[in-house]
């Protein structure tokens, strides 16, 4: 295809580096700059007060925009922000974020705050990309113990988090009462639920091809991919393979299934259309139900236990400081009035995410009565994280579970064939 | 002492490298110098977040990763030129021929409304690959155009075809339709590069398959503009001396428009080989590689390794595996289809 050529593999990379050299070389010289505020940053012990020089420093924090609402609220905040600090700070949202920060580190003078989705922190803590949080954040310990979990590694905390989501089971009020279905809360439940709401092209349940989704009832079957230390892969399980075995049938028998059957971008999607009675997905369901399917009578259920107990997953995002940010000190001071109580508050109570701190539970329940189910998750969710090098294992885990789906694989295949991929990774 | 000659000489020296000085430059800093970094990158484990200088020093532990060690990144990597192969193996002869049909019909001298013709033709060629990608989404859907049109040519069968996340191979399709249905055991015991010859043998994916039909598509109108470009350049009096000597149209066609069509023929398909096997836009949009990694090509491999899995040493080394590729089998090409010089 000769329109294909932008993406010539070797232009690609000489773009790359060209795009690397060039911010490296304007990366050297700020390093000089750093000497003097290292000191500082010592000295500041709890970082709360906001140097009073009468020359603050200008701050961004680089993220992804959560769409305009999300971004307005935001920015209202920083305004509040700089309007109280010497400092000032402005909220830059980049499209293809990844890349951006890719670019941005890699470069050597990356912005003063930048978002770190937990499954990234691995990748950016090993590559020395970070600044640990350890005592710059206020009150560390209101924050949830599993999104702490999320955001520590190597036995260092790294940065508080900005909000996070969890996975519930979305259901359609509607189709449940005319199923005369109560919302399942066992697997056995759920079997039933999602059998008697099949009906003729509507599927009873609508379920994403892949470990961040199929992995909850991994965790509700006592199974897991690795050991907590990733030491040794734990997958090719008895565990897991009732899970998988549980998920095949419910695809087998047309009762579960994936949301490009239905002619949908994502489950979400599909379930908005009315076209599955449930679903699982996280928090960001509620705004794309909210706007794009408002006449949809819907509510959260927790996710059905399993045989070994409930499990879900988190999703967070935090705010970092990256080691190389020039305003360490500034940088923290902003980002402890990011996650303040006051700010975590006046964002979450307006949107469907959550705030991390556990203090704030009654006031977000308050706001958000009918979303109780996800904050309920909170206390037994595990993060989608695992360690540098690992994402190859978890593509080819994502091509067992869309396998198994389409019911082109075997559990036990998969299972063995992830197992032997990941354990060189591991370092066995 | 030298001679004015000799001034002028030299001074025609000089003026001629001041002039080119500015694309020398260009072509050192965008092109020679960033494709010495990323072969010299390919060497080593950067991760593409820290400076490139922390990067460690690995060898050929890269290449060895991909070609020889048995694991994930040699099976995704066969994946992807398997993938790709059967991509260029279908889409390369489809559009060099339906272009080549196309200019010969479009040349006509007879045919009315050939602006028309030759403007609906080339059209896809000049709209955004995102968004010809997009329409094809919709198109290839479960209840999309595609197989509605399918269902309402084949009465009382409604065809319901999930085209854009369907990983069965069409040959191992073909096969199973008439009874073969698992490997024999000869193609599933012996493997290359780990993947059995049985999953080398599979096919394009159906999804694959949307994405090739597309792809041809979409190139068709540019391909057909290098033929007409070459068709009008057979001199009248060639094809009038034919006629004089009792050509039939079809041996007119055979023995002179053909054989004068060479070398478009051989531009063509240089340039359909070389960017089939970058394909990565489509991809990107449509499958993300999927399902099953049937739809991973080299380029997307290098974009999700680099970019997604933070392993830009390995990315690297993959650009060069395939720019190596591509250069030998348009090497072989050139070679077969050497275009006569006179």
């Amino acid at each position: 295809m000769p329109r294909s050529t932008t993406t010539h593999p070797t232009r690609l990379a000489a773009l790359l580096t060209a795009a690397a050299m060039f911010a490296a070389a304007c990366g050297g010289s700020n390093f000089d700059d750093n000497e003097g505020n290292d000191g500082a940053a010592t000295g500041a012990e709890n970082g709360d007060a906001p140097t009073d020089d009468a020359d603050g420093v200008s701050l961004t924090l680089m993220g992804f925009s959560s769409g305009t609402a999300e971004d307005d609220a935001l920015n209202a905040i920083i305004e509040s922000y700089s309007e109280q600090s010497s400092n000032t700070a402005r909220f830059n949202p980049v499209p293809e974020y990844d890349t951006a920060l890719q670019a941005a580190l890699a470069g050597g003078s990356p912005p003063d705050v930048i978002y770190v989705d937990s499954n990234r922190l691995p990748d950016l803590v090993e590559a020395g990309a970070l600044a640990p949080a350890d005592g710059q954040v206020e009150n560390e310990e209101d924050f949830y113990e599993s999104l702490r979990g999320a955001f520590t590694y190597d036995g260092t905390f790294w940065c508080p988090p900005k909000d996070f989501s969890t996975l519930a089971l979305v259901y359609n009020v509607d189709m449940l009462d005319e199923a005369g279905v109560e919302p399942p809360t066992d697997w056995a439940e759920l079997a039933e639920a999602a059998e008697a709401l099949t009906d003729g092209d509507r599927a009873g349940l609508v379920l994403g091809a892949e470990y961040p989704r199929w992995g909850a009832f991994m965790f509700q079957a006592g199974g897991s991919v690795t050991d907590d230390e990733f030491t040794e892969m734990t997958i090719d399980s008895d565990e897991n393979r009732e899970a998988f075995n549980f998920l095949a049938q419910l695809h087998a028998d047309g009762y579960a299934t994936t949301a490009t059957e239905l002619d949908a971008g994502w489950p979400g999607e599909a379930f908005g259309q009315e076209r599955a009675a449930m679903t699982i997905e996280g928090n960001w369901i509620v705004g794309a139900l909210q706007n794009d399917f408002p006449d949809v009578n819907w509510a959260v259920a927790e996710l059905p236990v399993g045989p070994a107990g409930p499990g879900t997953f988190v999703f967070t995002v935090c705010y970092a400081v990256p080691a190389a940010s020039e305003n360490q000190e500034a940088a923290w001071d902003l980002v402890n009035y990011l996650v303040s109580q006051e700010a975590l508050l006046e964002f979450t109570e307006q949107f469907p995410v959550m705030p991390g701190r556990e203090s704030l539970a009654g006031d977000w329940t308050d706001a958000h009565p009918d979303l109780g189910a996800f904050l309920a998750g909170a206390d037994y969710a595990r993060p989608f994280q695992f360690i540098p090098g690992f994402a190859g294992v978890l593509d080819t885990l994502n091509d067992g579970i869309q396998g198994i789906a389409a019911g082109n694989r075997e559990a036990d295949e998969v299972l063995q064939q992830v197992g032997e991929a990941g354990s060189p990774v591991l370092g066995q | 002492m030298p001679t004015l000659r000799d001034r002028l000489a030299t001074n025609e020296k000089v003026a001629g490298w001041v002039f080119v000085l500015p694309v020398l430059i260009g072509i050192g800093v965008f092109l020679i110098v960033p494709i010495g970094m990323a072969l010299w990158m390919s060497f080593t484990d950067w991760n593409g977040l820290s400076p490139p200088g922390d990067a460690q020093n690995v060898g050929l532990d890269n290449y060895r990763d991909l070609l020889s060690e048995p694991g994930v990144p040699r099976l995704d990597f066969a994946m992807s030129i398997r993938n790709n192969l059967y991509y260029v193996l279908g889409v390369v002869p489809a559009q060099t021929a339906i272009a080549f049909v196309l200019a010969v019909v479009v040349n006509q001298k007879f045919l009315r409304g050939k602006a028309f013709f030759r403007t609906a033709y080339y059209f896809p060629s000049i709209t955004s690959s995102i968004a010809i990608s997009i329409v094809f989404l919709f198109l290839f859907q479960r209840s999309g155009a595609i197989n509605q049109t399918i269902s309402a040519l084949m009465p009382g069968d409604d065809f319901r075809l999930n085209w854009l996340d369907n990983a069965e191979g069409v040959l191992h399709n073909v096969l199973g339709a008439v009874g073969v249905d698992s490997a024999p055991g000869f193609l599933a015991d012996n493997d290359i590069m780990g993947l059995s010859l049985w999953q080398w043998l599979s096919g394009p994916s159906v999804t694959m398959f949307a994405i090739m039909m597309l792809a041809t598509w979409t190139t068709i109108g540019t391909m057909m503009l290098i033929f007409l470009a070459g068709l009008q350049n057979i001199p009248a009096d060639v094809e009038e001396a034919s006629r004089v000597d009792g050509a039939t149209a079809l041996q007119r066609f055979r023995l002179v428009t053909i054989p004068m069509m060479k070398q478009p023929m051989f531009f063509v398909l240089t340039i359909g080989l070389i960017g089939t096997w970058q394909v990565f836009d489509q991809i990107f949009v449509i499958s993300s590689g999927g399902p099953q990694k049937t739809t991973l090509t080299p380029a997307y491999l290098i974009y999700r390794e680099g970019f997604q899995n933070f392993s830009m040493g390995r990315a690297t080394a993959i650009a060069f595996l395939l720019f190596v590729l591509i250069m030998v089998l348009t090497l072989v090409q050139r070679r077969i289809l050497r275009p006569d010089r006179d």
